[in-house]
């Protein structure tokens, strides 16, 4: 079943065209990558999506139902959330006091049943619940971040570059943790830059080009394709020439 | 000693208008300087309803405080909703504005005379340590010390104090956490102009009314939430008093006429000399 549809959207930005005619769909339980250089529209799609920014033209659908021009708070309250560019946490709260602003929405009764499912998820945020968010590394701030969405118990989670400004080895951790976050039902869909991480770890792309969708297919497939290699993944025509 | 009484009871006050500020501020980033005015349409209130209306005090507190938060609620939606460019120099000369508009309308339905309020409790000189300190500023003192703990215990431990927080951290973040941040905006300036209100209302015995308390009193406030520093609530407290101490002390020596120019050295000085304020936050960033 088709969670998501965003069917022919268009984001303006005063006469800037950010994002011109995209339709995709997301599909329940599916985990989804958007790749796209800088500037290409990928936090563009994204906030658009959850109403950070209102489309010019076009319809967001979830569960068939049309979330357009909604705020993103009422987004929360229909069960998606976002992890937002850069992390965004609140560094002068503690982690513990992240959380519980994500649970703005929520019932305080599954409060403490969603809290312990994060802490298992991520124990590094139960160790450290009492010190500001401000002075968690970045891996444990995208951590946080992410917890901080998933407290509002969403059922579609949204994440901008999750890899950014993150070292190799804790980019693979946060993916890692993204898998058994699929495990559990959680349906994902993330737009990245680093095109050989999220091709990795999603089962489905899209490449969003100058604010188009050019290409699109199983992640398999899209590691393979020789476009994607050279735009994205540091492979010259050159050397598959020689190849 | 009397003179440290005197500051301290003038301190609670400026304590109370700087608290107001530093919600504001915490919420919009922006100085609302109606703030004053909020605190003089508190003693107006209160002055209508004992007087002219003659409802009893301990109804009358109540409404004049729900009729400031109203007000304050209006004030937003407004003058601060709809502007278009919410840059903060916008907003707060949008806030100067509105502090003339309701000057005038004060000086309209009130007068240009003084009003005199009487005591709410009985008025007593009470002997203390090396002087006197009356029953009103009793109720100064320890309404200010009431409101700092509530208010300190909203933004600590409640649900809607942490999402006031988390607005004044990151908005969009906040958004996306379910909080709605207009409705944050828009009960924070409610919010402030109660607690205005509540300084009004109690100092309003001690001082009398007067349509143009507001521009004098949102200044002192203003240099109290300065010296603390913006944002900080009990810095905006320690201000408050240290502000009405040396304001005091400085009257003991100097004619008292030069009394209101003590705030703005004051200002001055912590200006030149610590920005952030007395106890303004290092905030808590990593690079």
């Amino acid at each position: 079943m088709k969670m998501l549809k965003v069917k022919s959207l268009f984001v303006n930005y005063g006469a800037v065209e950010a994002l011109k005619n995209i339709s995709l769909h997301i599909k329940e339980k599916e985990f989804v990558a958007l790749i796209g250089s800088n500037g290409a529209g990928k936090t563009s799609l994204l906030n658009a999506i959850m109403g950070i920014v209102k489309p010019k033209d076009g319809e967001v659908i979830f569960n068939d139902k049309n979330i357009t021009g909604f705020p993103p708070e009422r987004k929360v309250k229909e069960k998606i959330a976002l992890v937002l560019e850069g992390r965004r946490v609140f560094a002068n709260m503690t982690v513990l006091e992240n959380i519980e602003v994500g649970a703005f929405t929520s019932d305080n009764k599954n409060f403490i049943k969603r809290l312990k499912f994060i802490y298992d998820i991520f124990p590094v945020l139960k160790e450290r619940s009492w010190q500001p968010a401000g002075m968690l590394s970045g891996g444990e701030q995208q951590m946080l971040a992410i917890a901080r969405a998933l407290i509002s118990e969403p059922k579609l989670l949204l994440m901008d570059e999750p890899s950014m400004g993150l070292a190799p080895l804790v980019i693979k951790d946060v993916y890692e943790k993204l898998l058994i976050l699929k495990e559990t039902g959680l349906t994902i869909f993330l737009v990245e830059q680093n095109a050989a991480a999220a091709l990795k770890y999603a089962d489905r792309g899209y490449v969003l080009e100058n604010g188009k969708i050019v290409l699109q297919g199983k992640s398999k497939e899209l590691l393979e394709d020789n476009e994607i290699k050279r735009a994205y993944l540091g492979k010259e025509y050159k050397e598959k020439w020689e190849r | 000693m009397q003179f440290f009484y005197s500051g301290i009871t003038s301190g609670s006050i400026y304590a109370l208008v700087a608290i107001g500020f530093n919600i504001i501020y915490n919420t919009t980033g922006i100085i609302n300087f109606a703030q004053g005015e909020f605190v003089m349409l508190g003693g107006m209130f209160i002055y209508s309803m004992l007087y002219m209306m003659n409802i009893p005090f301990v109804l009358a507190f109540p409404v004049a405080l729900f009729g400031a938060f109203v007000l304050g609620v209006i004030f937003e939606r407004v003058f601060i909703r709809y502007v278009k460019v919410k840059s903060e120099l916008n907003l707060i000369t949008i806030t100067i504005a509105g502090s003339i508009i309701l000057r005038g309308l004060a000086m309209v339905i009130w007068g240009r005379d003084t009003l005199l309020v009487e005591s709410f409790v009985p008025s007593k000189a009470i002997n203390v340590y090396k002087g006197t300190i009356t029953t009103d500023s009793l109720v100064v003192i320890g309404i200010s010390l009431v409101i700092s703990f509530l208010l300190t215990f909203f933004f600590k431990k409640t649900k809607y104090g942490k999402a006031f927080r988390a607005c004044y951290e990151d908005k969009i973040a906040a958004s996306v956490c379910g909080i709605n941040v207009k409705a944050v905006v828009m009960f924070s300036f409610g919010i402030a102009a109660f607690l205005g209100a509540i300084a009004g209302v109690v100092v309003s015995p001690i001082t009398y009314v007067t349509y143009s308390d507001g521009i004098m009193t949102g200044l002192k406030g203003f240099s109290a939430a300065v010296m603390g520093g913006l944002g900080s609530f009990w810095g905006g407290i320690f201000g408050g008093i240290l502000l009405g101490v040396s304001e005091s002390f400085f009257a003991s020596v100097f004619p008292s006429g030069y009394k209101d120019a003590m705030a703005f050295l004051i200002i001055l000085f912590i200006l030149f000399f610590r920005p952030q304020g007395l106890f303004g936050r290092k905030k808590a960033t990593r690079v």
